[in-house]
């Protein structure tokens, strides 16, 4: 008995202090022990607890939507804007992030008054030098993969995969829908197997020889050549080069890791230093030192060996990302009705 | 039936059962809910690719573990060959490795410039050998991962059911003039049918409710369907649909599982004319076929991943550091402590209710255990998160208690509810199985002795139900450490198992560091096998 009884009060004791702890919950869909350093970090700045709980994006919302009002989430963290703002549609995200920080570090197309970026990526093409010529690359976009001098010479992993998504949803908004599905079909019939594998695996798909081309997120590379992946990757990935297509017009397609505001988020101002943390120049090196993204601020550097892969091209800063959300239905759409897989 | 018997048995059968089929009231309670208009296409374009996908999945699956399972058995149970003994439990070891790490290591094996590349060149030196390399991914990948982690059910069951065979059957056969073959095919083949056909289906039910593994492969079948049309899209209506279509395949897997283990009843000897077989012995070539088989299995399905997580363990010694190894094992150490006893605990009553009230509708209303091992975790997670959220909201409007999420969501306490509902049919039937060993007129003499209800618990049941106690928390220990969907959803704050750590790395493409908590996950289920291997070879 005395020991339930103890057990109670410890109990109670934690339930009380729960309600009156220094913290933030973040809901968080990026996986990377590099995040958990850099939350240390602003623990050890702040004395603000982070407390964190990872897993798929789409059972993460799920989670915050049917926990309702009662749920702790203050912060959600994602990759790719389509996923933000699929979430704010549904009515999940509040206000706040729009402090004056926050808006002087982030470009506009960036963000909005509820979710913000918080690094960038940029999906381009990559290609084998011995079979791809200069001439041949020379100009490309993203809408002249869809010709017919790629044919079978494509990979570019599944239609269900958000950063495709968001890649059509911004060639619906630079053209149309109807361009976009009929890109989508010139794509199918370029492709030169079957959408598998990551975006690694596309990227070592035409270090192999499988394929000339390949659409991946620029990381990727970086991840590889940084020997991360084993020597042999890192052999790999020097057989494959970086093409930035879109330099004569809009530029070159960018995404972004961002974080979310939650209703009713129970630590709100605390989830806010936290983003702006994660704006300012420390978090910013810390994060592109890791995972190999571009930052969101200005005043900082990328890894060097993203550094290496170009930094002078031309950035789409005219899409606002928060169009990848709003198309990412028709996105899918113009895919799934094109037979991508 | 008196109105005493009611109270209790009747009421905990009762609200047990009732929990357990949460999720499955959920998901079907939702199916007035609105559906996006934009579902319509996917719902065209794509259900019956998720049907198809599924489908092949399933006869692939099927087919590949019948393979494996049986000729296992069959060469561990009617032949001496040199390492037979060693096999006859090796072969259960690949229960340890859960498909979707199975899958991790398949693809890292066989990628373009994965193991087997570097393997290639470090042997015969550098080349291109990416091109001669068979790809192993997608729907074919998915197949042989399930295969070879769900193998083991058939060959299980297979050999439980060989090993009770009577020598009388081989020998009649032999008189008969029958070859080797022909009396497999046509006697022991047979006889040995309702466990082939009980072991197939629960690799059907394993393989339909995979959410890991196909994921991993980007494959869709109706499970990621179930996910994405709920999760991503908000469409409970088609969700639903496909759940339906699912949960009326593994039902009725269910039934004709049950139907041919209630047949097999039929079939089992009596002690007075049972003759062990004496195992024919093989030697020099023709001992060549079982030894080579049995070992290509072994090391396809044991040695084979487990050398793949080691060499990375090896090669990527950095990730070491990283991983918060003890944290790890406490917490796995703790569900698993935690979960099985409730669910022994409660199996326990409810089982203990069934039998001294003798009533035939407490038996069917525990039919309803199933359930939970019949939906896929993954969706049993997000329903029972659904369940709560409704109860509560329903519970604070109009009766203003307080919200009682944060007891069910993103708890320890929900979790072990969660596993609760997911493994109680493991539980339930496990305990139900040796009870119905224990002779009802044993009760009966224990009364007349004057025994109290619950002396005869104590004193008879008890004693009677040990071992099976034991074997089942083993089985439920092992089924939690690879527990993936559920634990992923459901988990408090701060709060990994080796198999969402092992996800959290495999899903940002760091499968080598998905290597370590993968390792320790093997190294504790393998543990276990091997301490239960005695019973799960002599029993069920």
């Amino acid at each position: 008995m005395k020991k339930v009884t103890l057990t109670s009060v410890f109990l109670l004791l934690a339930f009380i202090s729960s309600l009156f702890a220094n913290e933030v919950n973040i809901f968080s869909a990026r996986h990377y022990d590099s995040d958990v350093q850099l939350y240390e970090k602003f623990t050890a700045k702040t004395g603000i607890k982070v407390n964190v709980i990872s897993g798929k994006s789409g059972a993460l919302e799920k989670r915050i939507i049917e926990e309702g009002a009662d749920s702790v989430a203050d912060l959600y963290i994602t990759a790719d804007a389509g996923r933000l703002g699929a979430f704010d549609a549904k009515g999940m995200l509040q206000s706040g992030l729009n402090t004056k920080a926050i808006k002087s570090a982030v470009p506009s197309n960036f963000r909005t008054s509820k979710w913000t970026g918080i690094a960038k990526r940029a999906r381009i093409v990559y290609f084998a030098p011995e079979r791809v010529t200069g001439a041949e690359l020379a100009g490309l976009t993203y809408e002249s993969l869809a010709d017919p001098k790629w044919k079978g010479r494509i990979v570019i992993r599944a239609s269900n995969n958000i950063y495709n998504q968001s890649l059509v949803a911004s060639l619906i908004k630079n053209n149309s829908k109807a361009a976009a599905a009929e890109w989508s079909k010139g794509i199918v019939s370029n492709m030169a197997r079957a959408p598998k594998g990551n975006d690694r695996a596309q990227i070592l798909a035409v270090a192999a020889g499988e394929a000339d081309i390949a659409v991946a997120n620029t990381y990727y590379l970086a991840l590889m050549l940084s020997g991360k992946k084993g020597p042999e990757q890192q052999a790999a990935a020097k057989k494959v080069k970086p093409f930035f297509p879109n330099q004569d017009g809009r530029g070159t397609h960018m995404n972004i890791s961002g974080a979310g505001l939650i209703k009713g988020a129970p630590n709100k101002a605390n989830a806010i230093k936290l983003v702006e943390f994660l704006l300012s120049e420390e978090a910013q090196n810390h994060i592109v030192n890791n995972t190999f993204e571009y930052p969101m601020i200005a005043g900082v550097s990328p890894h060097p060996l993203v550094v290496n892969m170009g930094l002078d091209f031309k950035q789409d800063l005219k899409t606002k990302v928060v169009n990848y959300g709003k198309l990412q239905a028709d996105a899918l759409a113009a895919m799934t009705g094109a037979g991508w897989k | 039936m008196t109105n005493k018997k009611l109270n209790f048995w009747y009421l905990s059968s009762f609200v047990v059962s009732l929990f357990v089929a949460i999720p499955i009231l959920t998901v079907f309670s939702s199916y007035f809910s609105s559906t996006s208009e934009y579902m319509e296409l996917l719902k065209t374009t794509f259900l019956k690719d998720y049907i198809i996908n599924s489908a092949i999945i399933l006869f692939g699956v099927l087919f590949l573990t019948f393979i494996l399972g049986v000729l296992s058995a069959y060469f561990v149970s009617f032949y001496n060959f040199w390492g037979v003994n060693f096999f006859k439990w090796a072969l259960i070891l690949s229960f340890a490795v859960p498909a979707y790490i199975y899958a991790y290591s398949l693809t890292a094996f066989f990628e373009n410039y994965g193991s087997l590349f570097s393997l290639l060149t470090w042997v015969f030196g550098e080349q291109n050998y990416n091109q001669y390399i068979p790809k192993f991914d997608g729907m074919f990948g998915a197949i042989i991962s399930m295969s070879f982690s769900l193998f083991g059910y058939v060959y299980v069951l297979t050999r439980a059911s060989f090993y009770h065979q009577s020598n009388n059957l081989i020998e009649v056969s032999k008189n008969l003039g029958l070859t080797a073959s022909e009396s497999f095919f046509k006697i022991i083949l047979p006889s040995a049918r309702p466990a082939i056909v009980a072991g197939l289906s629960l690799v059907a039910m394993e393989c339909l409710s995979d959410f890991g593994t196909v994921s991993f492969f980007s494959v869709s079948t109706l499970t990621t369907g179930i996910y994405n049309s709920w999760l991503a899209f908000d469409d409970l209506n088609t969700a639903n649909q496909l759940s339906f279509i699912l949960l009326i395949i593994i039902l009725s897997l269910f039934l004709f599982e049950n139907y041919s283990r209630g047949g097999a009843k039929y079939h089992q000897n009596t002690n007075a004319g049972f003759r062990k077989i004496p195992r024919i012995e093989l030697k020099g070539t023709k001992s060549f076929y079982p030894i080579l088989f049995c070992s290509f299995i072994f090391l396809l399905s044991f040695i084979f991943p487990l050398s793949q997580m080691i060499y990375w363990t090896a090669k990527f010694p950095k990730y070491f550091q990283d991983t918060n190894i003890l944290e790890l094992n406490l917490n796995t150490l703790l569900l698993v402590f935690l979960a099985s006893s409730i669910l022994i605990c409660l199996a326990f009553l409810i089982n203990f209710g069934n039998r001294i009230s003798k009533s035939k509708i407490l038996d069917n209303l525990s039919m309803f255990s199933i359930s939970g091992y019949a939906i896929p975790g993954v969706i049993l997670a997000v329903a029972f998160i659904s369940f709560f959220s409704w109860l509560s909201d329903i519970l604070t409007n109009n009766f203003n208690l307080p919200s009682i999420k944060g007891i069910f969501i993103g708890s320890i306490f929900g979790l072990i509810a969660a596993y609760f509902i997911r493994f109680y049919s493991l539980a339930f039937n496990g305990i139900k199985s040796s009870y119905l060993k224990i002779n009802q007129s044993i009760d009966d003499s224990s009364y007349l002795l004057g025994y109290s209800k619950f002396r005869t618990f104590r004193k008879i049941h008890f004693p009677n139900l040990k071992n099976s106690i034991y074997l089942i928390s083993i089985l439920i220990a092992i089924e939690i450490i690879k527990e993936l969907p559920i634990t992923l959803i459901l988990r408090p704050f701060n709060f990994e198992t080796f198999a969402t750590k092992a996800y959290a790395y495999a899903s940002q493409d760091l499968l080598e560091a998905a290597a370590l908590p993968s390792l320790f996950l093997i190294f504790w289920s393998a543990i276990l096998i091997f301490f239960t291997s005695r019973h799960i070879l002599s029993e069920k």
